[in-house]
């Protein structure tokens, strides 16, 4: 059993506490144990590099410390807190004085960022902690004749420092779904195109371009579902779809939800039933 | 030798209607540029691209491999043939620009579109000496502030891979507004002109950027757009523009994540743009399936300290003021009101409890937070 520290940000609680319950069983059926790690805070989404880019910094150090604390490595789920939490990795690691800078803040709390410990996305801790052979072995459920449009969303890609796998050519999202016995999609037009959720309260129309754009070209391809690691792309695909002029109507799934049905758990309990774009998909 | 299969995008306006693609074997060796360079040499003089220095330092020669931005001299055929495992290598020219021929583009409106963002210091007399006598001293410290941005070569790699100009005809570039940067964090630069800057940076779309971090990952001199645009934004908040809704947004954030360590979804539709009854609407279909709602997060555990941490921060960068405290305090309150004690007391106390746990067990599986 591997034991990882779970980053939860502000995708696994509240109104959506129920997907950290998800994501607990779904790990659980490939022998991967999550420990909340409960006294962490919202990374600041990259808006509160807007305010000031040190204050992201120590967010997250502390965020790491944390789980350094405990002698764990940490998982995140989310592209955007992955990138932003990596970036500030990066700082902390490359640039002593502002290490100890923040360390000396952190002191109070009876914490400190030593670098001593990795943080992972969903993606990279699937291929090289957990392995696609047990993914492939944990399923009971295969998702045969499901054509699952592979979505990566932008911040597991770019920028080049923290990517989690190559960002010109990946694979790693393709190999899951495989793994899941799904029919993969990877070629449709916008593949690559921003999912918009972070324009959402910046620009919306940005955001209704780019959903436009992506489920047009991934209706078109003629895939049942999207699937994508991020909860945010997929709050994107299935939340502000409906805010579109005419939805096209183009479900979208979690990337644990689906591993989560393909393991025998029940649609209902996956999450995938709860979708405001319905998943008629068995 | 081991070879490989470029496909090329062909375009003469005079005498083709339409583009089409043409097949080239090119060695694997050396740079992309040196397989075009091989092609002009052994196998078709017509082919048209633009290459200058040959070593990263023009940014003439940026164009697109199976789609990705790339600058040919920089790039290694090996990496390439790697990467796409043997696949063609479809080369196109930028994205976004015009084409002139083959993969040369027109780069006039982007560079048009940069000159509205006045990219050039205006000199504030009461630091710069007029006397041209005088030198105009740039201290080390001064120029860390903009050390990469003054490496951008106007390659327009940024441009071509950009979401923003991709969907905003308007979107002025993020090259454009890195350039832009450069000067608002210049001492020599006057005030006057930094507040004219912002103001055009925001009808130049400054607030369309959607941070994909594409620009951070195409530049081949390390400039970072995307964060540039977010010193921007900040920039433009502090200066008083704060009518937008991305300025909403960031003053949510920042008042939100201090006084709870988390941001509340709940509330982001009412405070960015007055949207009350998005809020209303959820906490009543919640209420309707007999489930509890908090409206305000579960105020993290430490999360005194983590404040003191925050605001010391905040205050050593001259930013504590950001914070709109009153806001906090109402946040407190209705903290108080939920969990009946001070937030001082609160915090651990909540924790012990548990009281999230009877919620995870009744929100089964509903979506719809933040639907703004
Ligand atoms: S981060 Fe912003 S400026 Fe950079 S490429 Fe994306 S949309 Fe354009
Ligand atoms: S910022 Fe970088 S990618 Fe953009 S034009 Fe300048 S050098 Fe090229
Ligand atoms: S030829 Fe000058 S940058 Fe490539």
């Amino acid at each position: 059993m591997v034991k990882v520290g779970f980053y939860q940000g502000c995708c696994f609680q509240g109104q959506d506490a129920h997907m950290f319950e998800t994501m607990k069983k779904t790990f659980k059926a490939i022998d991967v144990e999550l420990v909340l790690l409960e006294e962490t805070t919202c990374c600041g989404g990259n808006t509160i590099d807007e305010e000031n880019r040190k204050l992201s910094y120590a967010i997250n150090a502390r965020n790491i410390a944390l789980a350094e604390a405990k002698g764990l490595d940490m998982l995140i789920s989310c592209n955007t807190c992955y990138m932003v939490i990596a970036k500030a990795k990066r700082a902390m690691d490359k640039n002593k004085k502002l290490r100890e800078e923040i360390n000396n803040l952190l002191k109070e709390e009876g914490l400190e960022y030593r670098g001593t410990n990795r943080i992972y996305h969903l993606l990279d801790f699937f291929r090289d902690v957990v392995g696609y052979d047990r993914i492939r072995k944990a399923v009971k459920r295969p998702l045969k004749g499901w054509k699952v449009a592979a979505y990566y969303g932008c911040h597991v890609l770019y920028p080049r420092e923290t990517a989690v796998d190559n960002s010109d050519n990946p694979s790693s999202l393709q190999e899951i779904l495989k793994a899941l016995g799904a029919k993969v999609i990877d070629e449709y037009e916008n593949k690559d195109a921003c999912c918009g959720y972070h324009s959402f309260y910046t620009d919306k129309n940005m955001t209704l371009k780019k959903l436009d754009k992506i489920l047009g070209s991934v209706r078109e391809a003629g895939a049942d579902i999207i699937a994508t690691p991020c909860p945010l792309c997929f709050k994107s695909f299935d939340i502000y779809q409906t805010n579109m002029e005419n939805p096209p109507g183009v479900p979208s799934s979690f990337l644990p939800e689906l591993m989560a049905y393909a393991f025998g758990i029940s649609k209902e309990e996956s999450g995938l039933s709860h979708h405001l774009i319905k998943v008629e998909k068995d | 030798m081991e070879t490989a299969t470029l496909k090329v995008f062909r375009f003469d306006p005079d005498k083709d209607k339409v583009p089409y693609y043409q097949d080239y074997e090119v060695p694997v060796e050396g740079t992309l540029l040196n397989a075009l360079l091989y092609i002009k040499d052994n196998l078709d003089p017509t082919l048209s691209f633009r290459a200058f220095c040959r070593s990263e330092v023009c940014g003439s020669c940026a164009m697109k491999v199976n789609g990705k931005t790339k600058l040919a001299c920089k790039t290694p055929m090996k990496e390439l043939v790697e990467t796409w495992k043997g696949k063609p290598l479809r080369i196109d020219p930028l994205d976004h620009l015009k084409v002139i021929r083959d993969l040369v583009v027109d780069i006039d409106k982007p560079i048009e579109k940069m000159k509205t963002l006045i990219p050039w210091l205006v000199p504030d007399p009461r630091v710069v000496p007029t006397d041209p006598m005088h030198e105009s001293i740039i201290y080390p410290e001064e120029l860390e502030a903009y050390k990469d941005q003054i490496h951008c070569m106007l390659c327009f790699s940024c441009y071509s891979a950009c979401e923003a100009v991709e969907d905003y005809e308007r979107y002025r570039g993020p090259f454009a507004f890195s350039r832009a940067y450069r000067f608002q964090v210049d001492r020599r630069d006057i005030e006057t002109a930094k507040e004219k800057r912002i103001r055009y940076a925001i009808s130049g779309g400054l607030w369309s950027c959607v941070q994909c971090q594409k620009c951070l990952y195409v530049c081949p001199k390390g400039v970072k757009p995307a964060e540039d645009i977010q010193n921007l934004r900040g920039q433009a908040v502090r200066k008083g523009f704060t009518d937008k809704p991305g300025a909403k947004k960031l003053k949510h954030y920042v008042d939100w994540i201090y006084a709870t360590g988390q941001i509340n979804r709940l509330y982001l539709p009412e405070e960015v743009y007055g949207n009350r009854e998005a809020r209303e609407k959820l906490t009543k279909a919640y209420e309707e399936m007999g489930v509890e709602v908090w409206e305000v997060p579960k105020p993290t555990k430490g999360l005194m300290k983590f404040r003191d941490i925050y605001l010391e921060i905040l205050s050593k960068e001259e930013k504590a003021l950001d914070l709109d405290f009153s806001h906090v305090r109402k946040i407190d309150k209705m903290v108080s009101d939920i969990f009946k004690a001070d937030i001082c007391t609160i915090v651990d106390r909540v924790h012990e409890e548990g009281k999230g746990g009877k919620l995870i067990e009744k929100l089964k599986g509903l979506f719809g937070g933040d639907n703004g």
